[in-house]
């Protein structure tokens, strides 16, 4: 998929580093984050207790709380803490360079075409942004979970759900494509439909009204759902065709197989590859028997979550987990290890779901008492949130709340510099540093020359004074990276706007076979450039060209045969006094869009700092 | 649970299985419509031709082309040698192939087709059997994946290009102001291209007298497409082919100016009962034709020719066969050596097998009448390996 791939080492230590140092950076805010709220916190508590309000005795009238129902406070807690070591898998150190091209584009890729091209869309979006991205969704995830651990009641408790919500449903679209229920192979053993859908589950639950959490029918509501959910399961996996049935098929692994034997390759604890390797030749030697056991098992445990009967469901749930769990070690590989992970996958979240749904069932009160915020039930939303921020409830407000207005702060710590990256169609240039690594300050008169350009007139350097000059070297038939680098020109020049009036895109031909006019007219029309109206491809007999090359120090060797021109990629940028300022190393790497752009806006850079000071 | 409660739940235990096993199923792929009957395959640009500067072969070395690391390599067994020297010409990367073109007197005029991020075609010359190159303008487009993409006017130095799309472009001397001459769509209205029933240009070559000659694939069973300039229209100049190929669908797979005039290459019918006749003319208007050859379901992968038009092939089953203008048959030639890309017909009946492992290029000769393959030279050529990845 273009644009998905930056083509970068994972591991590459400029980028290591720049993300290490983006969440230091970010951490430290967010710890100050909370010692501001707290600090607000604990100062507000003081001035409203000496205030004369306050002396006075004006007492507010509460009734007692009614206690969270278990089944909330296990979702509310469990998905919490999930949030939470997902945004710890989110700072593992190549998360992000290699999120689109490790998690996200594997996940994509048996998908149809359309959800690939959504998928693609965020994929490159990151792939621009890799430092501001991968920092937001640790802070962003870190911040709903500990938002969900923090606010066990009331509004700011029900927004968490909503907020798990809206980040579970940006996960399963653009992370997990949908939970991969358009790719073919769909199965609940390999987490259909996507732990990001459960979590949306969860948090849609979370975010329900207090009075449906006293209601017997959510209770019978959320089992139906579940037993429905496994019953859909238990006839995929049962339907023929889909290699399930089958071990092995023409001597190669069956589906589930296949699947598992993949899973025990990736790096993980020697015990737990050993575990999936004897599941699969197990499943190899058995995939019949095996996917006959899990669709009874899934049916078996529908019909008792269909069947509302808590006693009846109690022991099913019991075996339900313990398969879920099996099929995490065994078959899910526990989600998280080898590779990228960026959750422990979908049995966690299952069985936390389920286990919430019997007790939503089992242990539904049987009448409700009134909340604490009596008045705040009757009332409409803006009400009870013009209640709960007031200065008297901030006054009663306890450390749990405090955490979770804290966890707000980080959230938007964490999205802020993100919505604004997206803003931006340029890429990071941290993108090009890592490839060739930092420029080379420089001082000096630039050497001077006189060649021909694209329409055969004569250009000299000197004639270029009063702007800004980004140079570079190009051969005219070079199939893969001066194209590249000349999009990279040429979108400086896009990025620079009403500054590229000021600035002169130069290259000199770098090939001393095909150095004709005719050549650099070819690649202009090639590369779009020829209406670009300050782009200069300027080109000279062999010898003129070769004394141009030295002053540069540029080299432009004839290579084996069949090979093209070898010749240095750098770029130097010339102040508008023809004093030389700047050399890069221009290697493009990978090419991919974001690469382009960053190298672009490296160049635009330059160009815009020298502008600056002229 | 009430009645309605059940109900509900029903139709919905009911329909989201439903829907669940239509999403889990919608990766299957449709049934594919029937596929129409196809052209046969473009021989290879591996090849051998014969100027009078020598002998050529392109030929491609290397490693994976998928990884760019196929580069083509130009070789010359000047005339009155026996030796094949290395000449592939400089400054351009060549994974996409090379076109080989027959130029005025002894010079060579070379395409690079393009590859990669580079859609124009660099063309170069050499007039002394390739120890010195120099470049022509190029070609604002890629030339056709085809041995007879690009041709030279003896007489003049204009050029015909064959491009990717079937348009024919033609240019001064040197490569200047290309001209768009003709497309397969403009050639099939015309009443020669109507009665062929044109559906595709193959081959762009001139006459040693400079008359342009095009040809391509007919619908029209029996004939052979092959068109030559002249009053302003295009006219039928193909043979006409034995009665037993009446009903057979014909290719022009190759059409190339030789000493004595021009050669090409036709292949009549599909699948198992596909053919393949030489043809030879001088003026491009009265040809003789060979005997067909039967290829018992192979398909040809190279084809050269040699002085006077000799004619060797090889087909996908690795059997050479060679014919020599007005020749009575083909003849099969001995098992070719491992690694075969071409043959090189020699102006003494034998003929020169290029066999190419990795950055390897073995000669191996076979003499005429002989039974056997021997090696006569091997040349070992410097592959930029990862210089185009």
């Amino acid at each position: 998929m273009p644009g998905m791939n930056s083509g970068l080492d994972l591991s590459d230590p400029a980028v290591v580093a720049a993300f290490k140092a983006a969440l230091v950076h970010q951490g430290l805010i967010a710890l100050l984050i909370f010692v501001f709220v707290g600090l607000s916190w604990v100062s507000i508590r003081a001035w409203l207790n000496a205030s004369p309000a306050a002396a006075g005795g004006e007492t507010v009238a509460s009734a007692p709380a009614a206690a969270e129902p278990t089944w909330r406070q296990l979702l509310r807690i469990g998905f919490g803490l999930l949030w939470v070591f997902d945004g710890i898998l989110q700072a593992q150190p190549k998360m992000a360079i290699g999120l689109p091209s490790q998690v996200i584009e594997p996940t994509a890729a048996s998908s149809p075409p359309w959800v690939q091209h959504v998928v693609n869309w965020a994929g490159t979006s990151w792939s621009y942004h890799p430092m501001q991205a991968g920092a937001s969704a640790v802070w962003i995830q870190v911040g709903i979970g500990v938002w969900l651990l923090a606010a066990a009641r009331g509004p700011l408790s029900r927004l968490a759900g909503l907020a798990s919500v809206g980040w579970g449903l940006v996960v399963w679209v653009f992370g997990e494509s949908f939970g991969g229920i358009f790719a073919p192979g769909l199965t609940w053993m390999f987490g259909a439909p996507g732990a990001a859908a459960i979590y949306v589950v969860a948090g849609a639950l979370v975010a329900l009204p207090e009075r449906a959490w006293h209601s017997r029918r959510l209770g019978q509501l959320t089992t139906a759902g579940t037993g429905l959910f496994l019953l859909g399961m238990a006839v995929l996996q049962a339907w023929p065709g889909r290699g399930f049935w089958q071990g092995t098929v023409h001597g190669q692994p069956g589906t589930l197989a296949g699947m598992t034997q993949t899973m025990a390759q990736t790096p993980q604890p020697g015990f737990l590859t050993a575990w999936v390797n004897a599941f699969t030749a197990f499943d190899q030697a058995h995939g019949f028997a095996v996917n006959l056991f899990v669709v009874i098992a899934l049916t078996v445990t529908a019909a008792a979550f269909l069947s509302g009967r808590p006693r009846l469901i109690r022991p099913v749930l019991a075996g339900f987990t313990v398969l879920c769990l099996a099929d995490w070690v065994l078959v899910e590989d526990l989600g998280f290890l080898g590779g990228l992970g960026t959750d422990p996958n979908s049995m966690i979240p299952l069985i936390l779901l389920a286990a919430a749904s019997y007790l939503a069932l089992a242990r539904a009160p049987a009448a409700a008492a009134q909340p604490a915020t009596v008045p705040a039930a009757a009332a409409g939303w803006r009400a009870r949130l013009q209640t709960a921020i007031a200065p008297r409830r901030l006054a009663t407000a306890n450390i749990s709340s405090v955490a979770a207005v804290g966890a707000i702060g980080v959230i938007i710590l964490g999205a802020a510099p993100m919505a604004a990256a997206q803003a931006s169609p340029v890429a990071d240039t941290i993108l090009a540093q890592a490839i060739d690594g930092p420029s080379a300050p420089l001082d000096g008169p630039a050497p001077a020359f006189t060649l021909t350009d694209q329409h055969g007139r004569d250009v000299t350097l000197a004639s270029l004074r009063g702007k800004v000059v980004l140079l570079t070297f190009l051969d005219p038939v070079c199939t893969s990276d001066c194209p590249l680098e000349a999009q990279e020109f040429r979108q400086a020049g896009q990025q620079l706007g009403a500054d590229s009036r000021r600035v002169e895109l130069v290259a000199i031909v770098a090939n001393p076979v095909d150095y004709q006019l005719g050549y650099t007219q070819a690649f202009d029309q090639q590369e779009r450039l020829d209406g670009v109206p300050n782009w200069l491809f300027l080109t000279g007999d062999p010898a003129v060209l070769a004394k141009v090359w030295a002053a540069y120090g540029v080299t432009a060797q004839i290579e084996a045969a069949g090979s093209m021109i070898g010749h240095s990629e750098n770029a130097y940028v010339i102040d508008s006094h023809g004093r030389l300022r700047q050399e890069m190393n221009f290697d493009p790497g990978p090419g991919t869009t974001a690469t382009q752009s960053s190298f672009a806006a490296e160049l635009s850079d330059a160009a815009r700092q020298l502008l600056s000071q002229s | 649970m009430s009645a309605l409660r059940r109900r509900r739940t029903a139709a919905v235990a009911v329909i989201l299985p439903a829907v669940l096993f239509a999403a889990g199923c919608g990766g299957t792929p449709a049934t594919p419509p029937p596929a129409t009957q196809a052209a046969p395959p473009a021989p290879s640009l591996n090849t051998s031709l014969d100027t009078t500067a020598g002998t050529w072969a392109a030929v491609v070395m290397g490693g994976s082309a998928a990884q760019e690391n196929a580069f083509w390599q130009l070789f010359i067994r000047p005339a009155r040698s026996a030796r094949w020297r290395l000449v592939t010409p400089p400054g351009t990367a060549d994974n996409g192939g090379l076109v080989l073109a027959d130029g005025s007197g002894p010079a060579l005029v070379t395409g690079f087709r393009p590859s990669q991020d580079l859609t124009f075609t660099p063309l170069i010359q050499t007039s002394n059997g390739g120890q010195a190159w120099s470049s022509l303008d190029p070609l604002d487009a890629a030339l056709a994946s085809t041995p007879d993409a690009l041709a030279v006017n003896p007489a003049s130095g204009q050029l015909l290009a064959l491009l990717a799309g079937g348009t024919v472009q033609a240019a001064a001397p040197g490569g200047t102001t290309w001209h768009t001459l003709a497309s397969p769509q403009a050639l099939a209205a015309t009443p020669a291209g109507q009665h062929c029933g044109l559906t595709a240009l193959t081959a762009a070559a001139y006459t040693p007298a400079g008359i342009t000659v095009l040809a391509g694939t007919c619908a029209r069973p029996g004939t052979a497409g092959i068109f030559t300039a002249g009053n302003a229209t295009w006219q039928a100049a193909g043979p006409a082919l034995p009665a037993a190929l009446a009903s057979q669908p014909v290719t022009v797979a190759r059409l190339t100016r030789t000493a004595q005039g021009i050669t090409a290459l036709l292949i009549a019918g599909t699948g198992p009962g596909t053919s393949l006749l030489a043809a030879w003319s001088a003026d491009g208007s009265h040809w003789t034709v060979s005997p067909p050859l039967a290829l018992h379901g192979a398909t040809l992968t190279s084809a050269s020719f040699g002085p006077g038009g000799t004619t060797a092939i090889i087909t996908t089953a690795k059997h050479g066969q060679s014919i020599t203008p007005g020749g009575s048959s083909w003849e099969p030639l001995p098992a070719l050596p491992s690694g075969t890309a071409t043959l090189a017909p020699g102006a003494d009946g034998t003929t020169d097998a290029l066999a190419v492992h990795s950055g390897t290029l073995t000669v191996w000769q076979h003499a005429a009448g002989a039974t056997t393959w021997t090696t006569i030279q091997v040349i070992n050529v410097p592959i930029p390996y990862g210089s185009s990845s």
